[in-house]
């Protein structure tokens, strides 16, 4: 229990503070004073924002994100401890707005205008108007008391703590700091040798081979930085000291040894080949041991970065983008994969090949729903009289 | 799109959809239920958007379509139940209808009254607009 508290304290402080301030402000008969749920509740959201979410790189991106999600987990607050239902109604339309803002800023624009018009404009504008028809004067039970708030918030925050571990411990994975681009480094220098043309070719973009087949085993088995460094000086008690770190997963430790495997192979062949005749026979063999050790070297940084990847076996369409087994996706210059400008273009074009029995059944299921909506709510003869 | 981006949408998903299952399970009144179970489903769209957004992919985006039109489809049918319930019983609360719990479970009774609803306050008194009409036997010229 003490070291899940030790590895995942950013995660339970503000946790435990959002469940005091939702508990103090769920509405009830006799309200507390909203000052000190609201406190717990803005500290608990301060605490989120400065110790579980970190941005660099452009500046105005940031604010963005900043401001959007700070507004939507505001009004989100506001909507679920509202006494008054217009209220809550309108907080939740702010919510609408700023999940809009964040769709905005991921290259959703269709998306934005689309959850607007149908969620902002009609589902929320539909309750209103049924809110305000329903309306008792004075307080009304429906409004002003709460179904369990003690449990219902404590089962929240549990919910919460328990997704926000599981992310913070998919996003810190089982490696740290900057051994995945020491990784990428070294690969791309057998990525040139296992497409160079000649001999003297491969030699030369190897460069100092023995370094760097040294340094590709010492990525394959660092966890930080400094078992990183420890390894490349030869530093073997690295390796047995307890690890504060998470374990690794299934995944992760066989592509570990999968990684390993092909180095070893890879740099036992390179020497033997070396010592015959250059041919050409040899020379492919060679390129194909490269191409294996990068092929491994990719899906092990793939897996320390905690990504799952369908198998590359699989022939996946590309009528949405980059299939999800082709690994990686190009990026551009800030490190993010190129998504098409014309959006909706894209996605009409999405939704019409690898989607359409989708699109189908999405109209099918709105045609029921009209039908079902208009059948229950005509009045019955019987009821008139 | 970095790790570390993705992460960040991530956690704001999250926190959205255990916001919505909180109120969820608190609220009485059927709409603002209702309400919650659609700021949860605005947590699940924006994890799908972020994802697609990493993958340089389109699906996430797609599906994220599919989902406003169930959206729309349940917001239709919660509705005319909802206004059928209303129909009976002449509220929104939802702990009216209790007997559909289990044999041994006790009913929710609200021991705590509620306040007393605040004094109406009294209409404004305006002053009054326009011209004075005229009175008997005035003329334009003894008027003021």
């Amino acid at each position: 229990m003490i070291t899940f508290l030790e590895l995942y304290w950013p995660v339970v402080v503000p946790t435990v503070l959002a469940l005091l301030g939702i508990y103090l402000l769920l509405p009830r008969a006799r309200n507390y004073p909203p000052l000190w749920g609201g406190l717990a509740a803005g500290l608990a959201l301060l605490l989120v924002g400065t110790w579980l979410i970190r941005t660099e790189g452009i500046w105005v991106e940031s604010l963005l994100f900043y401001s959007f999600a700070g507004i939507a987990i505001l009004a989100g607050g506001m909507m679920i401890t509202q006494n008054r239902p217009v209220h809550a109604a309108l907080s939740f339309a702010l919510v609408v707005l700023s999940t809009c803002g964040l769709f905005l800023l991921q290259a959703a624009p269709f998306l934005m205008a689309a959850t607007i018009i149908v969620y902002a404009g009609a589902i929320v504008v539909t309750f209103l108007f049924v809110i305000m028809l329903a309306q008792q004067a004075g307080y009304s039970s429906a409004d002003h008391r709460s179904r369990e708030p003690f449990l219902a918030s404590v089962a929240g925050t549990v919910l919460l703590g328990a997704l926000l571990c599981l992310l913070q411990r998919a996003h810190t994975s089982s490696v740290e700091g900057e051994v995945v681009d020491f990784l990428k480094e070294r690969l791309k220098i057998v990525l040139a040798a296992a497409q160079a043309k000649t001999w003297d070719k491969v030699l030369a973009a190897l460069g100092d081979d023995e370094k760097l087949f040294k340094e590709l085993k010492a990525a394959g088995r660092a966890r930080t930085d400094a078992e990183l460094k420890g390894i490349l000086k030869g530093e073997e008690k690295m390796l047995t000291e307890p690890q504060p770190l998470p374990r690794d997963t299934k995944l992760t430790a066989s592509t570990r040894e999968a990684f390993q495997s092909a180095v070893d192979r890879a740099e036992v062949r390179l020497v033997e080949l070396r010592a015959e005749k250059k041919t050409e026979a040899a020379l492919q063999e060679l390129r194909e041991h490269f191409e294996r050790v990068h092929h491994t070297g990719v899906r092990l940084q793939l897996a320390l970065h905690g990504t799952l990847f369908p198998s590359q076996d699989l022939k996946l369409p590309d009528y949405s983008g980059t299939p999800p087994n082709r690994v990686p996706p190009p990026v551009d210059a800030t490190g993010r994969p190129h998504m098409p400008a014309e959006n909706v273009a894209a996605l009409g074009r999405s939704l019409f090949t690898t989607y359409f029995l989708a699109v189908e059944l999405a109209g099918t299921l709105l045609l029921v729903a009209t039908i079902g909506a208009i059948a229950i709510a005509a009045r019955r003869k019987e009821e008139l009289k | 799109m970095t790790p570390e981006s993705l992460h960040n949408y991530l956690i704001v998903g999250a926190i959205l959809f255990a916001l919505g299952m909180i109120g969820f399970l608190t609220r009485r009144n059927m709409i603002l239920m209702f309400l919650s179970v659609e700021m949860m489903l605005q947590g699940v769209a924006l994890n799908l958007v972020a994802f697609a957004r990493f993958r340089g992919n389109l699906e996430g985006q797609a599906f994220v379509l599919f989902l406003i039109a169930v959206a729309a489809c349940e917001a239709a049918v919660a509705l005319v139940l909802f206004l059928m319930l209303y129909r009976s019983r002449r509220t929104l609360d939802v702990s009216i209808w209790q007997d559909l719990r289990e044999p041994d479970q006790e009913p929710i009774i609200d021991e705590e009254p509620l306040p007393p609803p605040p004094p109406e306050e009294p209409l404004p008194r305006l002053t009054p607009a326009g011209r004075e009409p005229y009175h008997r036997g005035e003329t334009a010229s003894t008027r003021f």
